[in-house]
């Protein structure tokens, strides 16, 4: 599990209602008057109790007032504690493969309607009101289920479109990966972008002339206050039915949304890799009989790829963390963890090593960076050293200090010099260009950082592994 | 009413998340936009003399030039 100081989450302080915050490790939401009633509300209804039992609702019950203990809760007095479940590694939508967007999406809808059949709503349709357990999306913001009585539309609308709908569509109708507009502007993307975007070429696509040319036409014409229109629409509409039919559509919507994008170079690697099956065994029962003699709380597998060697990592690691820079490797592996379900305790991410997800948001506190989120006992470097160096032109002792300083043991695969793969990168460089790249220099940059427990050259001769714990 | 949402919803956006839920939905969302208070919806003209009780539509009668 992760580590968290006491103290308020700070990404919680917008909603006067109630605030996250940590003590001893456990995660608890301090509530006002009206956040309280909502909560009362909340745990009295049937889809709250189904949810939590199928997972998809994080697991909340009240605790003693005593724990938030003087902490401040917006604008209203504390009336209220509850107790979260723990999420085992934060992630956020910027990370999220395609297919992780669109589940935690539908997620999202389906939690609406659930609420709103028994006369509640969600305040807001945020991405990052979900979080993932191993590949599974979890509604997690429950400060934002509220009363439904007034009626009339979801107010979580535009925010479910910029941060939810248009990262789909712009992946779905025009093949850009969406993890690099998302990290770049955490509020999503604005409705007169879109438009600008989608709304001529792909107007015909379907949910654009309804969520993104409409919507952004309505957006820039009207100017009344959002509540005088709110009320005026709740007198005009019929309850919640308003609000229900727009969740339908979107969830319909968002269902039929795939991902274009073709194969890429790495989902092909496993079939054209230049492993042969003794170098692969070997390289299996190395990694397996390290992580079973560390048995990590907390496990990273950097450039995992298709994941083979996080199933194997997961046998005996808590959580396993798979991070690949290739989007549609990662998404392939999480389409696989769909259909082949491992021990439930792998969350597979997108990540560029070279440019790790920073911290962000307000105070550049609200979004932690990557490797900020928590220390991994042990991590998995297999075959990323030569792309790293080679092919992102990092210097050797760089990318070894850099790995070194990933976590507190690490299992690194060096691919030498006269490997078809390294020398397939190789050949793309001009001469001279990476003349540190030899089997000698890394094992020398490598006992100077670390302490090899353990070495062992795989049986054809042109890759190495070694079990390394860094030294402080 | 008891309902307080921090989070500014848009206008626009409320309308066409009304507009979204089908046809139903466009017609109350139609309704509450051409209702009699209309007006307040529709960005003002700066050739018009605006009203804010409403009444910008007899206004419209009697524009001036504004220089």
């Amino acid at each position: 599990m992760v580590d968290t100081a006491d103290g308020t989450e700070p990404s919680s302080f917008r909603d006067p209602s109630g605030s996250v915050f940590y003590k001893d490790g456990r995660v608890f939401r301090a509530l006002d008057e009206r956040g309280a009633a909502d909560w009362k509300r909340l745990a009295s209804t049937r889809f709250f109790a189904d949810m939590v039992a199928d997972g998809r609702l994080i697991g909340t019950r009240d605790a003693p007032l005593e724990v938030a203990g003087g902490l401040p809760v917006g604008a209203g007095e504390l009336t209220a504690v509850v107790e979260h479940d723990r999420i085992p590694f934060i992630s956020y939508p910027y990370e999220w493969t395609f297919g992780m967007l669109r589940s935690a999406a539908i997620l999202q809808l389906e939690v609406l309607l659930a609420a709103l059949d028994e006369g509640m709503t969600t305040k807001d349709g945020y991405a990052y009101n979900i979080q993932f357990r191993g590949d599974a999306p979890v509604f997690i913001d429950i400060g934002s289920f509220e009363a439904a009585d007034a009626g009339g539309p979801w107010v979580g609308y535009r925010q479910f479109c910029q941060t939810m709908l248009y990262p789909l569509m712009v992946e779905s109708y025009l093949g850009i990966p969406f993890q690099r507009i998302l990290r770049g502007h955490l509020e999503g993307i604005d409705s007169s972008d879109m438009r600008r975007l989608v709304g001529g070429s792909r107007m015909l696509r379907k949910g654009v002339l309804r969520h993104v040319v409409i919507h952004d036409l309505l957006a820039s014409k009207v100017e009344t206050s959002s509540q005088d229109t709110r009320k005026e629409l709740a007198s005009e509409g019929a309850g919640t039915d308003i609000a229900r039919a727009t969740a339908s559509k979107l969830l319909d919507l968002v269902r039929s949304l795939t991902s274009p994008r073709a194969e890429s170079v790495w989902a092909e690697y496993r079939t054209t890799c230049s492993y042969s099956d003794e170098d692969t065994e070997a390289k299996t029962r190395f990694v397996a009989s390290v992580v079973a003699d560390v048995k990590p709380s907390l496990l990273f597998d950097l450039g995992c790829n298709d994941g083979s060697f996080s199933r194997l990592g997961a046998q005996d690691a808590e959580q396993v963390v798979s991070v690949d820079f290739d989007a549609l490797a990662v998404d392939n592996f999480f389409r696989d963890l769909r259909q082949s379900p491992g021990p439930g305790n792998i969350l597979p991410l997108v990540l560029d090593l070279t440019d790790p997800s920073p911290a962000r948001g307000w105070r550049g506190r609200e979004r932690t960076a990557f490797f900020d989120r928590g220390r991994p006992d042990l991590v998995l470097a297999l075959a990323v050293v030569h792309h790293l160096s080679i092919g992102a032109n990092i210097p050797l002792a760089e990318v070894v200090d850099f790995l070194a300083s990933t976590g507190e043991q690490l299992l690194v695969e060096f691919v030498e010099p006269h490997d078809p793969m390294a020398k397939i990168l190789l050949s793309n460089k001009p001469a001279g260009t990476h003349d540190d790249y030899r089997t000698d220099i890394f094992e020398k940059v490598l006992h100077e950082r670390c302490e090899v427990v353990a070495s062992e050259s795989l049986p054809g001769e042109s890759r190495r592994l070694y079990h390394a714990v860094p030294r402080s | 009413m008891g309902v307080v949402a921090y989070l500014d919803p848009g206008s626009g956006s409320l309308i066409a998340a009304t507009a979204a839920a089908g046809l139903a939905g466009v017609g109350v969302a139609a309704k509450a936009m051409w209702s009699k208070q209309a007006s307040r919806f529709r960005k003002a003209d700066p050739e018009d003399a605006v009203e804010e009780n409403g009444e910008a539509a007899e206004a419209d009668e009697h524009v001036r030039d504004h220089d």
